[in-house]
């Protein structure tokens, strides 16, 4: 910005420096295009080593475009591996577990940041210790709690895509994104909204989420990517294909009995791939989602 | 949404008060749930993987017992691992499950196994379980004298090795430890020069299995009569540990478990594994892997050192605590450890059924094609009859890790044999005294 | 307001913490009764080996990634801070290894740094020998932490870009005024003024770093020789060997490790500015 500024104001660069000035930005290029290089390579592998015969995997002659490409692995991802059902399974959860975050995390949120309540700090400071507890340490516990939900409603809890989302429904780091966020709107607003007469609920939908919604964004992105990638809860919760998400369906297929690298990153692809389309159609909103939650 | 309307906040408020209660209150109750004779569904968790012998059993079974639907759940070794303990200890246990026989004691001693005996009788099919299997497998189907498991199949190991290369090389067959020194160390060769044995060296799985083959084979054991002291850094486990290490001088090939797998799929097909100590199970494995290694492939009676010896395992079919229909799930279980399904245990899976009469049964006396026209199971079953299980102590688990520990630090050069052990041993004893 | 959060976490959150809080002052297997110990379970933490070598790797961890990651992502987000041709891409690329589900990213490192894996082939063009990164109990834990920042660092360099799109340009402009050079318009303008970038950085990213798991789950197993076991993954193991109640105490012993390093880091935020 600043250097934009200085161009402007001095018209005439002498030759030398403009030669500097290009060369310096090869370099910068330079730089970029080889990290981006660096960054992109694993993919990159792995869609190649997808597309061999598994003998080829290690040929050190192989190169990256496959000879001959073979199709076998996706082929056999497909057949052997309900990987469609996985998918929308992870769909379902994932959409589910956004919902009722953007719901709960904001109604909550708003209340830790301009509510005056009994026990208000007291409640926030107990929310974000819980963000240092290992979750892997309530997997048992948890794992009851969905039993015996089980048991009394039988299309919740464990063996079903609930017993996957329930535990995720509300999520602190959400509340905690969401609070930093609603401490810089200012009070006089929702005063304004208040001497009009609006309960807290519509003050929140009417007033506070349209100013908010980059940080919603932020929020939305945030439980997007765990829930997406989230495996060792949804490996343990659900006993059948009817209730496996992709990272669950992928660690199965890797660990079958014997490794055959293709089809491993046939299914890496697969899990890997909805996540970058939908993350280049949404790329904007990606970063200055993530941009607005943590700046301010 | 509509999981959290009406209801959805009391049920799991009601949900989680009982689950502190949770203390699978089924526990003694187990088998007498619902009689086998009564309609139910019974949940079958499953490690064998795509190529079950298992999942092939339920249509003749379901069509001979119309009152029993089987539901199996497919899962993978380290799933199960995972998931077992948690389930059942929770109370929502399967009627029937595959589980490693390494897993028992961890398991037995946590009482996640019902005992058989009520269910079964010691009866399978109408005959006593000690005319079903032989001495080996009823002493690795008990936990402190109850039977907790009806082995389904088992594992001894031996030798595989390309027997195409050995011709070509003008060996032969290694029968002793000397031999197998100096076969080994024919047979790899360092191709690019880089120090480290690249094509048709041996397989060096640096585990306890493959410990406890040379241990016992070295006139050892892991732990003294009564299960409390470590015994495995003895002069004999030093030395096995030393044989393992020259073996990988000579020729070996080091197969950690960061390779992904302990087959060694991916090196015996690019050529780098020319030679292997593991079970039956390999057969099928390699047969489905490499079948364009067919006739390449050779099983021997692994080379005896002072004495025959192997690790014993395989897997066991156990009804958890708390499971509903143990009844049924012993119908299941015996259905599927009768001879003609035990056969499937090879013809799908390719692994070695338990059973005696399993064993005798026609598909695995004949001669196979990918094993150059032999019989390997012959092997395999003598394997048996001197392989011993490891010791079955509650502690097992951390025990195998530290001896796991010991065996790479040593094998990758950190540490002498001894010294490894030594401290292995130490660890273990005070596990073993707590 | 937060009625409806409260009672999801305090059933699905608070009740299993306290559960587990409870259990860590057991000896429980699952089944029966858990058995009273008092601090049995921690005392035997503090002087077990093994916990002691979890707790370093998690910490060499810790402290690796967190100390390349942060950097490489300023570093990034520097660069590409200006109207340059490809911009889009490159943050693109840079920040791709975010989005992905770790299980399956973490397959992909295992088969590069294979054997006869890429990260070899690579090496092999200069002449140096290949390596079994992961079978080396020396370079295994390193090789994780650079599979988990590159992962990673995308999510602070696209952090940062913000910050740094904030920054007000009469802010550089002064300090050019007063002759200063871009280092030390970095180090007394920029820096500062990132401060509490640096603070979310940390927080967020010393509590993920110290739980890490997922990958030594996928490419390592904790070994070899234990090279790459963490405190969440010997928590694991220890519910494996149906040990709830040390299992328990593992996860409250780092609870305790992370208020306390929170702490400092606000205190010492707090300080500076």
């Amino acid at each position: 910005m600043s250097r934009a500024a200085t161009i402007g104001r001095s018209a005439a660069i002498r030759p030398t420096r403009r030669i500097w000035r290009l060369s310096k930005r090869a370099t910068l290029h330079l730089i970029l295009i080889a990290g981006s290089l660096l960054m992109l390579t694993p993919f990159i592998w792995a869609l190649s080593t997808s597309l061999k015969a598994a003998k080829d995997v290690f040929d050190p002659h192989g190169g990256v475009i496959p000879n001959p490409i073979s199709f076998d692995a996706f082929h056999s991802v497909f057949t052997e591996i309900a990987f469609p059902l996985y998918f929308l399974n992870s769909v379902t959860v994932t959409v589910l577990i956004v919902g009722f975050n953007v719901i709960f995390d904001t109604a909550a949120a708003y209340a830790f940041a301009k509510l005056n309540f009994p026990g208000r700090d007291v409640i926030f400071g107990v929310l974000l210790v819980t963000l240092m507890i290992p979750s892997q340490v309530n997997l048992i516990p948890l794992y009851r709690i969905m039993v015996a939900l089980h048991d009394m409603i039988p299309w919740l809890g464990v063996n079903t895509l609930s017993g996957i989302v329930l535990p995720s429904m509300v999520q602190v780091f959400g509340i905690f994104l969401l609070r930093q966020f609603f401490a810089t709107i200012p009070d006089e607003v929702i005063e304004a909204g208040r001497l009009d007469g609006a309960g807290e609920w519509r003050i929140l939908w009417r007033i506070v989420l349209p100013i908010a919604a980059p940080a919603i964004a932020t929020l939305m992105i945030f439980v997007f990517l765990n829930a997406w990638n989230d495996f060792l809860w949804p490996l343990l919760v659900s006993n059948s294909d009817a209730n496996r998400t992709l990272p669950v369906g992928l660690t199965l297929l890797s660990r079958k009995n014997t490794v055959n690298w293709p089809e491993t990153m046939a299914g890496s692809v697969v899990t890997i791939l909805p996540m970058i389309v939908i993350f280049l159609i949404l790329q904007r909103r990606f970063i200055e989602g993530i941009a607005a939650g943590s700046v301010k | 949404m509509k999981i959290m309307k009406k209801h959805g906040v009391a049920a799991v408020a009601a949900a989680m008060l009982t689950a502190t209660a949770v203390t699978v209150s089924g526990c003694s109750s187990g088998g007498s749930g619902v009689a086998s004779d009564e309609d139910q569904t019974i949940v079958v968790w499953d490690y064998y993987g795509s190529a079950s012998p298992i999942t092939a059993a339920v249509p003749e079974f379901e069509k001979t017992h119309k009152n029993i639907t089987v539901q199996v759940e497919a899962l993978d070794w380290d799933s199960m691992l995972d998931k077992f303990p948690v389930a059942v200890s929770s109370g929502a246990a399967p009627d029937l499950v595959t589980a490693d026989m390494t897993w028992l004691p961890t398991f037995a001693s946590g009482g996640l196994l019902s005992d058989l005996t009520p269910v079964s009788k010691d009866m399978i099919n109408g005959k006593a379980f000690s005319d079903v299997y032989n001495a080996g497998a009823l002493g690795a189907m008990k936990y402190n004298d109850t039977y907790v498991a009806a082995m389904y199949d088992f594992d001894a190991y031996c030798l595989y090795y390309r027997s195409d290369v050995l011709k070509a090389k003008g060996l032969t067959v290694p029968t002793t430890w000397d031999e197998f020194l100096q076969t080994v160390s024919s047979m790899a060769e360092d191709t690019d020069g880089d120090g480290t044995f690249d094509k048709y060296a041996l397989q060096i799985l640096p585990d306890s299995f493959h410990f406890a083959q040379l241990l016992a084979q070295n006139g050892g054991r892991f732990l003294n009569e009564d299960d409390t002291v470590a015994e495995f850094n003895s002069d004999a486990g030093v030395g096995a540990l030393a044989y393992m290490q020259k073996l990988l001088d000579a020729g070996g090939i080091y197969w950690g478990p960061s390779e992904g797998d302990s087959t060694g799929m991916p090196g015996i097909k690019d050529e780098r594994i020319g030679m292997f100590i593991n079970g039956p199970y390999m057969m099928g494995v390699i047969k489905d892997g490499a079948p364009e290694q067919s006739g390449k492939w050779a099983v021997a009676p692994a080379p005896v050192g002072k004495q025959q010896g192997s690790y014993l395992g395989g897997t066991g079919l156990v009804i958890p605590t708390g499971a509903k229909h143990a009844a049924a799930a012993w119908e299941f279980a015996q259905f599927l450890l009768a001879p003609e399904n035990q056969e499937a245990v090879f013809t799908a899976a390719g692994a070695a059924p338990a059973t005696t009469a399993g064993l005798a049964m026609p598909a695995l006396s004949e001669p196979d094609p990918y094993f150059g026209g032999e019989v390997p199971f012959k092997d395999f079953e003598a394997a048996m009859e001197t392989a011993t299980p490891f010791p079955y102590v509650a502690e097992w688990e951390s025990i195998d890790s530290s001896i796991t520990n010991a065996l790479e630090t040593a094998l990758l050069g950190k540490a002498s044999p001894k010294d490894a052990l030594d401290a292995a041993a130490k660890s273990a004893d005070s596990e073993l005294a707590k | 307001m937060i009625a409806p959060a409260v009672i999801i976490l305090g059933l699905l959150t608070f009740w299993p913490m306290a559960l587990s809080f409870v259990w860590s002052f057991t000896k429980y297997t699952g089944l029966g009764d858990p058995q009273w110990v008092g601090f049995q379970n921690y005392l035997d933490l503090l002087g077990d080996p093994l916990f002691h070598q979890a707790a370093l790797n998690t910490a060499f961890f810790a402290v690796t990634t967190m100390a390349v990651g942060p950097a490489l992502g300023l570093a990034t987000a520097i660069l590409l801070n200006r109207k340059m041709r490809g911009r889009a891409f490159y943050r693109a690329a840079f920040f791709l290894p975010v989005t992905t589900a770790l299980v399956a990213v973490a397959a992909v490192w295992k088969l590069l740094l294979n054997d006869g894996g890429i990260v070899n082939q690579a090496l092999g063009l200069f002449g140096i020998t290949g390596h079994q990164w992961l079978a080396d109990p020396n370079t295994a834990l390193p090789a994780i932490a650079i599979a988990s920042i590159w992962q990673g660092f995308g999510f602070e360099m696209v952090v940062f870009l913000a910050a740094l799109q904030g920054l007000p340009p009469d802010l550089l402009e002064a300090a050019s005024i007063d002759g200063a050079g871009p280092f030390r318009r970095f180090w007394h303008v920029v820096l500062p003024y990132l401060r509490p970038t640096f603070v979310f950085v940390y927080v967020i990213g010393l509590i993920g770093a110290f739980q890490v798991f997922d990958q030594v789950y996928v490419m390592t197993q904790g070994g070899p020789i234990n090279s790459t076991l963490t405190v969440v993954y010997y928590l694991i193991n220890r519910f494996r060997a149906l040990d709830l109640g040390q299992a328990s105490a593992i996860a409250y012993l780092l609870v305790a490790v992370l208020a306390g390093l929170s702490y400092l880091q606000v205190r010492l935020a707090r300080k500076w500015s």
